[in-house]
């Protein structure tokens, strides 16, 4: 018991540390940062707007840099509902354009990087207390696809006009599922067999999403994806992302299925295939509802902001749907169809696996 | 294309999970018809905070009681769900007040650039409701294998301690935990990837404090917590429903 409250002040002052450092860490930025003390706000008299708009009047202090100390005074106009605009408040901190004199030219953006941090401290230590060592390993193997995904992108950055895309994201999809599962699972068979019906999934489900979206997909209006502009490759660009998205399911399921399939083979050691095949099947049946709603909640409700813009303008509802919402549709739906097609892919890899090895032995 | 998807996907449920396959779908389909709903009423003026905690509790009855029928492991998924719930939308609007995430980014001028900005609607709040609803899923999922473990554990062992059914609670919670952060971080970061790209030549300082970036990795954290926040409070109130 002593033991875990020591483990607990540590992180306690560890996390308050940090919290410390970015709330003052304007020493890292080159661009100036303002800290605003004094806001005066005017109401625009303007038969433009069907909304109130505000002309405000922003006083801080430079935080860094050259002009460290200078009291500034901005301006920025702000409407009611900040479709693309900011309202800035007291205490907010921006980061601002100056000439060379130290005269203001423009807002750049406003800082947000403690949030981030504050929320990636509170994430590390629930997952801590939550689950102990088996956090740890969560989150080895969470920095470990982050690091993967960097490095991909980073590939790609560098060559993006020689390097397929999809290609390349098969490859570092591969390396996803082994790390990660062996990570999360240590050595075994029940990782092994996770591993190659992950696989055996992933290349069966993603074939007929591919094949399907060739096939029928003819008429999905690809360039209102988002930031498709930026890649030149925008088909491989949709077919990643649909890799991407059921990724994490398809090892989810896979994982659950092979080791209670491995449970109950423990148990019983001469349990037959039949028998194991008709438990992994009740199993998995509890999954899949809830699995198909995660894919859609978190996947297609992002989408909703963009909507909610195009029917407040008069779209119709079904038109702003059709428009924003159907290649996030698409994916969400490709991502369901992988999660419902692992299901009996890796029953079978399981029992052959961890089944027929046990036979030889 | 969407119809053909949908048809594929019915099928193969019916072909894996038969009966159970056609309530998965119902409760897909009823989820998704939800998710339209919460936005057509934004469109009317409807504070987004307040119908978005509707559509959470609906869609959490929707999805629990359809799926699971009306039973101890689903009473017990339900309350635990309603506190977290409390507990997390609290959490979020303050964070998404004063993170001054709402809106829209440079990039997306091209596709909603052209619509008219006057909207009379704060999408500060449209943001803390789209995570609301965002992380509704994952919630119900992790709340409903957890209490469903127990209740088996419970069956299998009538005798056990509300104490230790607890910590079997907790037990599974934690298996739980780490395929739901991959699931969670492979669904989200898939659409994401492009953002890279876009920005490929911008500096790690600018990306951090961009607002389209901060959308994402908040919507990743906030979930990821609420994914792990529901383990302990799921296994608390189904120890206590349980053995009562």
């Amino acid at each position: 018991m002593k033991k875990i409250n020591y483990k607990l002040i540590i992180m306690v002052i560890l996390s308050l540390i940090a919290i410390i450092f970015v709330y003052n860490d304007y020493f890292l930025y080159n661009t100036p940062i303002l800290k605003v003390k004094k806001i005066n706000n005017e109401t625009r008299e303007s038969t433009l707007h069907k909304e109130e708009y505000l002309d405000q009047r922003i006083t801080g202090i430079i935080m860094n840099g050259e002009f460290k100390g200078k009291e500034l005074t901005i301006t920025n106009t702000s409407s009611y509902s900040q479709v693309f605009d900011m309202r800035i408040e007291e205490n907010t901190e921006v980061f601002v354009n100056l000439n060379t004199n130290g005269d203001f030219i423009s807002i750049q953006n406003i800082k947000r990087d403690k949030y981030l941090i504050i929320l990636l401290i509170i994430f590390i230590d629930s997952i801590l207390i939550v689950a102990n060592n088996k956090g740890v390993k969560t989150l080895l193997s969470l920095f470990i696809n982050i690091a993967l995904t960097s490095l991909a992108i980073m590939i790609f950055k560098r060559n993006f006009r020689n390097i397929n895309m999809l290609l390349l994201y098969i490859i570092v999809s591969i390396l996803f599922i082994v790390i990660s599962l062996y990570i999360t699972n240590g050595k075994g068979k029940k990782t092994i067999s996770a591993i190659a019906s992950s696989i055996i999934s992933l290349f069966i489900s993603f074939g007929l999403s591919f094949s399907l979206i060739k096939l029928f997909g003819k008429d999905l209006f690809i360039w209102s994806m988002e930031y498709i502009e930026a890649v030149h490759d925008y088909q491989n660009f949709f077919y990643t992302s649909i890799l991407l998205c059921g990724l994490g399911a398809i090892m989810d399921i896979s994982i659950t299925i092979s080791s209670s399939l491995n449970e109950l083979i423990l148990k019983n050691p001469n349990i037959e295939r039949k028998s194991l095949i008709k438990s992994g099947k009740e199993i998995s049946k509890d999954i899949v509802g809830t699995m198909s709603n995660v894919m859609l909640f978190t996947v297609f409700t992002p989408v909703l902001p963009s909507i909610l813009l195009a029917i407040k303008d008069n779209i119709l509802l079904i038109n702003a749907l059709n428009i924003y919402g159907e290649l996030e549709l698409t994916t969400v739906l490709c991502a369901c169809i992988s999660i419902v097609l692992t299901i009996p892919i890796s029953l079978y890899t399981s029992v052959f696996i961890l089944k027929g090895k046990e036979e030889i032995k | 294309m969407i119809t053909i998807l949908f048809i594929i996907f019915f099928s193969l449920l019916l072909l894996v999970g038969r009966e159970r396959g056609f309530k998965t779908f119902l409760s897909f389909i009823l989820s998704l018809f939800l998710i339209i709903l919460y936005v057509r009423f934004m469109a009317l003026g409807i504070s987004a905070i307040v119908l978005a905690i509707i559509t959470c509790i609906l869609s959490t009855i929707v999805s629990l009681f359809i799926l699971n029928g009306y039973n101890n492991k689903t009473k017990s998924s339900f309350i635990s769900i309603l506190f977290v719930l409390l507990i997390i939308s609290i959490f979020i609007i303050v964070i998404g007040k004063v993170s001054h995430v709402g809106g829209f980014s440079v990039e997306e001028l091209d596709t909603v650039g052209m619509y008219n900005r006057d909207i009379n609607y704060n999408m500060n709040d449209v943001i803390v409701g789209v995570y609301l609803v965002c992380i509704i899923g994952t919630v119900i999922d992790t709340s409903i294998s957890i209490s469903s473990a127990m209740n088996e554990i419970l069956v299998n062992n009538r005798d056990i301690s509300s104490k230790e059914l607890f910590k079997s609670g907790m037990n599974v919670g934690k298996d739980i935990l780490a395929t739901t952060i991959n699931t969670l971080y492979f669904a989200i970061i898939s659409g994401f990837i492009g953002f890279f790209m876009w920005h490929r030549d911008t500096s790690f300082g600018y990306i951090i404090n961009y607002k389209a970036f901060a959308q994402v990795i908040l919507e990743l954290l906030l979930s990821f917590i609420t994914s792990i926040l529901i383990i302990p409070i799921t296994a608390y109130i189904s120890s206590k429903l349980f053995k009562k």
